[in-house]
Formats: structure tokens, C-alpha cells, sequence
């Protein structure tokens, strides 16, 4: 460990020559800055993480089964598991979906599964990210760099090998394909993820595509060389479901591809992540995820749910209304870390106005036990300090779902803060 | 890869075009540089003018020298080029390769670090050092070749540009002239055959060419 902080310098230096960065937008600009890398190692034992893995691929496959029965039978609802009503509000439900069956019947391929370890030694699954969960570029480009700066940790310690991401990513693409090129689409230089759209490509050998490198006809999906054109057969699409075709979803949309959704609906290419996976990772369909295990797996979830309150049930409300100075609330409709409060950081002015806005849009809202997860050590000048930090689990459905050994642990900077997103400053 | 999006080809030209015009104006800024030290203080206005830049935008050496190596708000700088060049690279690293990208993203970064020692020309050699490991990688990492025909094809254009404009002897601007027209020969991307022969017919009239000299420049520039 100490090896490796020994070699920040050199660490950091390997990553501003490979322009390992992320984009923010301030005040409507454009800013690039390096990712901030911590070199104190999150150590997960080998047993842990044999643990973690089978609580992820069941919690995943369950999602997976949910997502094709939501946008077929729905049985879940019919036999009364989830209320109708809480799958149909959901702003990630898309109707323009329904009876959709993608490529090998897969909806979600990559799973951004986000977990902290509370300082009862449980993990608690805090969010499921089943649209375009971002950030396994950093840790893949990490490793590479730090067994450059730093051979005699490797040398010295038995890590798993976590290089096999693109091999891995590669191998879900090509299962799922219909025929034709892999590409990865990015909505374009100036997103915020770029540097992993472009990085990821490579890795993947797939073509890195802009929206306008891509047309359809005859009911295919092309690539437009500059002296033809190429059959597409998978897109690992970067762009939000709402942008990604103005013919079925945003008509405005500048970044989408004009007809992509029909060639999807008649099974002639395959999209990564489906559209419409929004409906399962709704903060308010999280509360369900344990239903389902039991309902699809006929097993008992390995991972547990942190304690969650909906809103929506009369009871659960009461519940909330009654402890909102401890609980975290959370706004489903939010992502990115916007959308969390903590009852104890409001004034008694704040509270009544937040359970003002409880009570008039139930629906919105769901409240967790604040769980003291443990801290991890982050470097800060020349010494040492504890900060709060989540991992972010990356699980690969393809012939079967597989968890990447690594992930993405995002620290917070603010000593007093739980918050850890990169686009909240914190750093990984 | 081998595919190649109308777009990606004039992205990887113009790659090649910027990396060429911070090398070349790097270098010919080194040796007026070193000019204006002792021999001509206002030497910068020379070379402004051999390529179409106002002098008086700058009001001194010391205004020129850090307003047009350094600054991003001159779109003339060698910085501003420098990162028109890696706008077009960033966005093909799934052609080029992480590794090509990195000696130009190397190039960037020192640049940005700004004057370090008082001694320019010392700081600023990496940016030389690394465009040359930039090309040198790309040729030994770019399998495919009309990614990389199309990158020289750029490059050599941009360099016969400013030599014809910076009164390079003939026998250097015959030189890029014959790389240019090998590679143009290979892209594979439409371009003017009518410019391409009045370039040529220019081009070997010798010594003679200055006689054409505007004619061949707008034959360049109406090439693609």
C-alpha cells in the first residue's frame, strides 16, 4: 500500500499523459479535469468478493427477468408483487417499449450496482444503475498505470487481475449481435464521459460512432464509411434514452439516430442498455428489488437493501413524516447524487416544507436509514484522513452475467459529506 | 479498423494539418527567437507577416513572444493550434490508439504548463520532441493505411503550405511537394484534379515557381 503512495507522483503523472479525464459543466462552459485518483487500494478480500458476486449476479438476473416481464406479461403486477400504478408513474417506464423482445432477450447488459459497507461489516446495495452506468474506463486505465508506476505491489501481493473489461464488454457485444460492426455511440466530444466513450471503443476494437455517423435504412442500421457503408449489428449507445431517437421519443433531439427504434423493435440490432431499463433501477422500484429475487429466482436476496420507506404507502409515510430529521430522503426522479437530503442537515423551516412537499407528491419520494458506512483512508497533502466511500460494482450480462473482479470506490471530499458522485466533486 | 465515417477522414487531415502547423511554426518561432535576442528585435514582424498574421496585433517581442506561443484567446497562437490538434485526435483514439494520443496529449500539457524556467526555447522542446514521437508511434501503431495516409496527406499539405509562404528553398518545398502528391495519390477522398495538376505544373517550373506563387497556394488550398 504504502508502495503505492510512495508512487502518487509518477501515478498521476501516467494519467494526465493518457488525458484520463472527465468534463463538468460550469456556468454553461465546458471544463475537462484529470480523474482524481486516490492510491490507497480498497482492498476486497478474495472471500468477500466471492460473496459480493453471487449476491450481484442474482440481484442482476432478477432485474433482467423483471425488465422482460414488465415489457411483456407483466405477471409481477398481475399477481399483485408491485402495484400497477408504481411501474406506470415511473418516468422510466417507457410505453413506446412495451412488447419489445431485444437480442438474446437481454434488457440489461451492463449493470452499474452501487454498494457501501456499513460499519457493521454488511454490504447494503444503495442503487441499481441499469441505464448507462459509467465509470469502469477509470479503474481498467488505474490498473494499467499503477502496475506500471508500482510493479512490486503486484509483485508482492496477490490481486486479481482486473484487465479482461474490454474482453468482457467485447464478448457481451458479440453476443447479443444480429450481424454487422460493434460501435460505441457517443452523443459527442463535449460529454461529460467521453474520455471513456473513446476509451472503451478502442479497447473494444468497436467504432467509436456520432450520431451522424449513423443512418437507417431499409430497415437496417448503417455505419457510413466515407466510401460506403457498414452494417451494424450491436450499439453500445451512450446517449439517454429520451435523445436517442426523435422519431419515437424526443422529437427535438439533435443526437439521436431517426429510426433506431424500429430496427431495434424488429430485432435488427441489438441496443446496450435497452431502452426503457429505466423503469427497474427508479429509486422507487428499488424498495422492490428483494420481491424479486424471491418472485423470479424463488431464492432469498443475498445482498441486502438498505432500509427504505416509500412515501407512496400511507403507512410508510407516516413513518417518514414522523422520523424525516433522521432519515435521508431521495428524490426518484434525481440521479447523479442531486435529489438527497439528509433530515438532519434542514432547519425545522426546511422540514415542514419538505414534508409539505412529501405529503402533495408521495410518489416522488422514498426515505433510508442513514447507514454509517465505514470509512476508508484517502491520501490529502502528506497525510492521511477518513472519508466516506461507495463502490460501484460492474456486472456483465451476455451468455451469463459475470461480475467484473473491480469497480469504482468514489470518496467523498467533504469530511462531513456522504455524497461521493464525481460530478459532486468527489473523486475515485 | 478500416471503417472510416466521412467525417473521421476530414478529422484525421485536419489531425495531421494542426499537428504540422505547431511543428513547423514552432520551429521557424525558435529561430526567429533566437534572432531577436541580439540581431533583430523586431524580427517577429517578418515572420508574421510570411504567414498572413497582423504584426501589429502584438505591440512588442516580449507581447509576441508570450501572446502568440502561449495565449488561447489568439486564434493565431501555436497554443490555439495546439489544441485544434487535439480536439481532432481526441475524437479518433479508437483509430490512432491511446498511445499515439498520449505523445499529442503530452505536447498539450506541456504547453499548458506555461513558461517554466525563463528559458523557452528549453521548455518548449518537448512539444518538438513529442510531435516527433507522435508520427513515429503512429506510423509503428496505425495498422490501417488510409487512416494513416490520410493524417500525412494533411500534414504534408500543411508543411508545403507554410514553405511555400515561409521562403523555404525550392529544393525543400520539391521535397514535401513529392510527399504530398505520393500520399494524395493513396487517400482514397475526392479532391480537385484540376488543382492537383496546376499544382504540379507550378511546382516543376523550379526555381520559377515564386513567379506563380499565389496560383499555388490557391491551388492547396482549393484541393479538398
Amino acid at each position: 500500500m504504502k508502495e503505492l503512495v510512495n508512487h502518487m507522483e509518477g501515478i498521476n503523472r501516467l494519467l494526465a499523459r493518457y488525458g484520463v479525464k472527465f468534463g463538468i459543466y460550469k456556468n454553461g462552459t465546458f471544463h475537462e479535469q484529470l480523474f482524481p485518483f486516490d492510491p490507497l487500494a480498497r482492498v476486497i478480500t478474495s472471500e468477500e468478493f466471492d460473496y459480493l458476486e453471487k449476491g450481484l449476479i442474482q440481484r442482476v438476473d432478477a432485474l433482467n427477468a423483471f425488465l422482460r416481464d414488465i415489457y411483456s406479461k407483466q405477471q409481477i403486477v398481475k399477481d399483485g408483487i408491485i402495484p400497477e400504478d408504481f411501474i406506470f408513474s415511473s418516468k422510466g417506464y417507457l410505453p413506446q417499449c412495451q412488447g419489445i423482445c431485444p437480442p438474446k432477450e437481454i434488457y440489461s447488459h451492463i449493470s452499474g450496482i452501487d454498494l457501501v459497507q456499513g460499519k457493521d461489516q454488511n454490504w447494503y446495495v444503495l442503487e441499481d444503475n441499469l441505464r448507462i452506468p459509467s465509470g469502469a474506463s477509470y479503474p481498467l486505465i488505474a490498473r494499467e498505470l499503477t502496475r506500471r508506476a508500482s510493479p512490486k505491489t503486484f509483485q508482492d501481493k496477490k490481486i486479481r487481475d482486473n484487465r479482461d473489461y474490454a474482453q468482457m464488454l467485447k464478448g457481451v457485444m458479440d453476443y447479443v449481435n444480429t450481424g454487422g460492426i460493434n460501435v460505441v455511440l457517443t452523443p459527442g466530444r463535449y460529454n461529460a464521459a467521453f474520455f471513456e466513450h473513446s476509451y472503451l471503443a478502442e479497447r473494444c476494437r468497436a467504432v467509436l460512432a456520432m450520431p451522424n455517423d449513423l443512418m437507417v435504412e431499409n430497415g437496417r442500421l448503417y455505419y457510413q464509411e466515407y466510401h460506403g457503408k457498414q452494417l451494424v449489428g450491436t450499439v453500445y449507445r451512450r446517449i439517454s434514452d429520451e435523445y436517442l431517437d426523435p422519431l419515437c421519443f424526443e422529437p427535438e433531439s439533435l443526437i439521436g439516430v431517426p429510426g433506431i427504434m424500429d430496427v431495434y423493435r424488429n430485432g435488427h440490432v441489438a441496443l446496450i442498455n435497452a431502452p426503457g431499463n429505466g423503469v427497474a433501477d427508479d429509486k422507487g422500484i428499488y424498495y422492490f428489488v428483494p420481491h424479486m429475487i424471491r418472485y423470479y429466482l424463488k431464492e432469498e436476496p443475498i445482498l441486502h437493501n438498505a432500509p427504505t420507506y416509500l412515501a407512496f404507502y400511507e403507512e410508510d409515510r407516516k413513518k417518514i413524516l414522523d422520523n424525516l430529521s433522521r432519515l435521508v430522503v431521495k428524490d426518484v426522479s434525481e440521479a447523479g447524487g442531486y435529489g438527497v437530503v439528509f433530515g438532519n442537515a434542514l432547519s425545522q423551516e426546511e422540514l415542514n416544507h419538505l414534508a409539505d412537499t412529501i405529503k402533495k407528491e408521495p410518489r416522488r419520494f422514498i426515505a433510508q436509514e442513514v447507514i454509517d458506512f465505514i470509512d476508508l483512508e484517502i491520501v490529502e497533502g502528506d497525510h492521511t484522513v477518513p472519508r466516506k466511500a461507495d463502490l460501484r460494482a460492474f456486472v456483465l450480462t451476455g451468455e451469463k452475467t459475470m461480475v467484473w473482479a473491480s469497480g469504482l470506490t468514489r470518496f467523498s471530499r467533504n469530511p462531513d459529506s456522504f455524497v461521493v458522485n464525481s460530478s459532486q466533486g468527489g473523486g475515485g | 479498423m478500416g471503417i472510416i465515417s466521412l467525417e473521421k477522414a476530414d478529422q484525421l487531415l485536419w489531425l495531421g494539418r494542426y499537428t504540422e502547423r505547431v511543428f513547423t511554426t514552432l520551429s521557424s518561432f525558435f529561430k526567429y527567437y533566437d534572432k531577436m535576442l541580439d540581431v533583430d528585435e523586431e524580427a517577429y514582424k517578418k515572420f508574421c507577416d510570411s504567414i498572413n498574421i497582423p504584426s501589429q496585433m502584438y505591440q512588442d517581442r516580449e507581447d509576441f513572444i508570450s501572446t502568440y506561443v502561449y495565449s488561447e484567446l489568439d486564434p493565431n497562437s501555436i497554443y490555439s493550434n495546439m489544441l485544434r490538434a487535439y480536439d481532432n485526435g481526441v475524437v479518433l483514439r479508437d483509430e490512432i490508439s491511446s498511445t499515439t494520443l498520449s505523445y499529442l496529449q503530452m505536447s498539450l500539457n506541456c504547453m499548458e504548463k506555461g513558461a517554466q524556467s525563463g528559458a523557452i526555447l528549453y521548455d518548449l522542446q518537448p512539444v518538438i520532441d513529442d510531435l516527433y514521437a507522435f508520427w513515429g508511434c503512429l506510423d509503428d501503431n496505425v495498422e490501417d493505411e488510409e487512416c494513416r495516409n490520410l493524417i500525412k496527406c494533411g500534414k504534408y499539405l500543411e508543411r508545403l503550405d507554410l514553405y511555400m509562404r515561409m521562403d523555404y528553398p525550392y529544393r525543400l518545398i520539391e521535397k514535401e511537394y513529392n510527399k504530398f502528391a505520393n500520399r494524395l495519390n493513396k487517400i482514397g477522398v475526392a479532391y480537385s484534379l484540376a488543382e492537383a495538376d496546376r499544382l504540379c505544373r507550378i511546382i516543376s517550373l523550379g526555381e520559377d515557381w515564386k513567379n506563380h506563387y499565389q496560383e499555388a497556394l490557391n491551388a492547396l488550398w482549393n484541393m479538398f
